[in-house]
């Protein structure tokens, strides 16, 4: 058996909410990119804890091989990161493109699987903690012709079927089916793994397996982006505070007071 | 209905009966549709309420289109994709707008993923003007960004409806349902549902009032204060993700871009600094009111009335007052 993780660089969210904060987020001459260098890249949070879903199968006795693949001109750190956690296989999928939408990116990874053995599981964070989008595991199970099962916080392997817990606006929700699948991991799954100073070692020794993505035979028109990015910007957040003063008795009575008259409250 | 039309494809029941957000992302649909020069259709999918068409007209549908199967009756996804794929390869549509749930989010892109067409989600405007340009959120909504749409004949669409209003028609219109037919007699569900959720009472997205905690409640136990507010006023206790993932309350109560995306009438935060992704789930309240310690905590931006302080003191005189 063969667990695919799909893992993705981010730009460290708390970072740029703190910029953000401070009215300091700065956008590129170019219009659309954050250029802030002081923000550091790091594993997009989700994918990681697509990494601990695997690890946890294989602490509950699962055998498998576990590959993490990730798109980039320079995804070194996340690799090793990732053969620190735990991962058999770290790969890079190397391309100097920019201008990749979630299609491309889909086709890539499908490519990559299809050419490297496939697999019987593709884990992938639901969704990347950058763009938010979170649509290309779905793309990817579409090409794949796989099962997509979101927002995974628990995951079983019985004898020959997989049975996922997911997170649902009503609960949790329970399914069951075959293999192959791609499940997206959600934070409720709970925090990935420190790498320990054995895996560490390992992943010092561990050489990423380097594909360009020149080499995945993909047409032109599966890598050429049909969501292009041309704007990105600080949106505006009108605020009109009014702060209420006083001992926590004045403020509380002033608060339901002023919620009762305008009828938010009864 | 005629190709490139502008398709806003929906399914369940909300709270008013009709599918969660429709007539929200019906009426940007309608905005679009005109710029575009196209038509409005609505593909309403399983069963639905009688008042579909009367909303439909209201709201300035030309084509009201139904699917019904039987194994449409509840949320089935592989099914849905299929039907809603077949739809498109007989309609050639311009683009789908789906309502942003949970649900949606994962059969948008399946759909667009099947048809070879493109996809967007978080979308919270569209300009139809030319080529379709849509405005999407980014980093929890730190910022905006805009994305050109070309190169496939059909895009889905997600569209973010807490930050639109409902506005009908000026024209009403008298759309005819006309029944899509498909073929999912081939489709079977791959993974099925072995346990369903137990949903506990109201939820959160169709709370008025939500009374939300945060890590400055300090500890689990504080919790307690949230839930006794929110029951003195007639709402719902909310929570920010750092307490979810340390297992104070359970995840249904999370609010945020990752949980709940609420539209209460009021919105009361304790403890909680207020994030851009916090506060993708509850900046559409009619009123914000925070409680936060730090005076520069970011949640001020956000608020109607703020109150520096330590919320383990102010919460119980606000239950207290709230009892009153
Ligand atoms: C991809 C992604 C998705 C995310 N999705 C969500 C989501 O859906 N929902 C969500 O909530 N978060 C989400 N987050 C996390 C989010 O970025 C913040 O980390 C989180 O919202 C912070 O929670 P908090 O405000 O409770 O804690 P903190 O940021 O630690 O803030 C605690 C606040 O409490 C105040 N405080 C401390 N003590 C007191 C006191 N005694 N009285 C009053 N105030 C006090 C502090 O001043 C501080 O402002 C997401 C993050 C990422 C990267």
């Amino acid at each position: 058996m063969r667990i695919v993780v799909c893992a993705k660089e981010v730009l460290d969210p708390d970072a740029v909410n703190n910029y953000a904060l401070a009215g300091r987020l700065e956008i590129g001459d170019d219009g659309k990119t954050i250029t802030q260098s002081a923000i550091p890249q790091l594993i997009n949070g989700f994918d990681e804890q697509g990494i601990e879903a695997a690890l946890k199968l294989r602490d509950a006795g699962a055998d498998f091989t576990l590959t993490v693949v990730s798109i980039g001109s320079d995804q070194k750190s996340l690799l090793k990161h990732s053969a620190a956690m735990g991962a058999d296989e770290i790969v890079a999928l190397r391309t100097e493109a920019t201008d990749l939408d979630a299609s491309a990116v889909a086709n890539i990874l499908t490519a990559y699987i299809q050419s490297s053995g496939g697999a019987d599981l593709v884990l992938c964070g639901r969704q990347a903690s950058d763009d938010d989008q979170g649509v290309v595991p779905a793309l990817i199970a579409e090409a794949l012709g796989m099962a997509l099962v979101p927002i995974a916080r628990d995951l079983e392997l019985k004898s020959d079927t997989l049975s996922v817990t997911r997170v649902t606006a009503d609960g949790d929700e329970v399914v069951e089916g075959a293999f192959p699948a791609v499940v997206t991991v959600s934070n409720e799954l709970g925090d990935p793994r420190f790498p320990t100073a054995k895996g560490k070692m390992a992943a010092r020794k561990k050489k990423p397996t380097v594909v360009n993505v020149d080499e995945l035979g993909l047409a032109a028109e599966a890598l050429a982006p049909k969501v292009k990015l041309t704007r990105q910007f600080v949106p505006e957040i009108q605020g009109n505070c009014e702060f209420l003063t006083g001992s926590p008795a004045d403020v509380a009575q002033k608060l339901i007071e002023n919620l009762r008259a305008e009828s938010v409250i009864q | 209905m005629s190709s490139n039309a502008i398709v806003v494809v929906s399914w369940g029941e909300g709270r008013d009966g009709l599918p969660a957000g429709a007539v929200e992302v019906l009426t940007l649909g309608r905005k679009v549709a005109a710029a575009a020069g196209a038509d409005l259709a609505w593909l309403v999918i399983g069963p639905a309420s009688d008042k579909l068409a009367e909303t439909a007209g209201q709201y300035g549908v030309a084509s009201l289109e139904r699917i019904e199967d039987a194994k449409l009756e509840s949320f089935a996804p592989d099914t849905l994709v299929a039907a809603v794929s077949q739809y498109c390869e007989s309609n050639n549509p311009k683009a789908l707008l789906f309502n942003q749930i949970e649900e949606t989010r994962q059969i948008a892109p399946r759909v667009a993923g099947r048809i070879g067409g493109g996809v967007v989600t978080n979308v919270i405007d569209i300009d139809a003007s030319g080529d379709l340009k849509v405005t999407a959120t980014a980093f929890g909504g730190d910022t905006n960004v805009v994305y050109e749409l070309s190169g496939a004949s059909t895009f889905a669409i997600a569209v973010n409806s807490t930050a639109l209003v409902a506005e009908p028609a000026e024209a009403p219109t008298n759309p005819a349902a006309e029944s899509v037919s498909v073929d999912l007699s081939s489709v079977e569900e791959r993974f099925a549902v072995t346990q369903r959720p137990q949903a506990e009472g109201p939820r959160l997205e169709d709370a008025d009032i939500i009374v939300s905690g945060g890590r400055g409640l300090g500890t689990p136990e504080n919790y307690k204060l949230i839930q006794e507010l929110a029951a003195a006023l007639g709402g719902l206790p909310g929570a920010s993700r750092p307490i979810v993932d340390e297992g104070w309350i359970d995840s249904s109560h999370q609010v945020g871009l990752t949980g709940k995306i609420t539209r209460p009438a009021l919105y009361l935060a304790a403890g909680i600094s207020g994030a851009s992704q916090h506060m993708a789930g509850c900046s559409a309240a009619k009123v914000l009111v925070a409680i936060n310690k730090d005076e520069a905590a970011s949640i001020f931006r956000y608020a109607r009335y703020g109150i520096v302080g330590d919320c383990l003191e102010i919460l119980p005189e606000l239950i207290k007052a709230a009892k009153s």
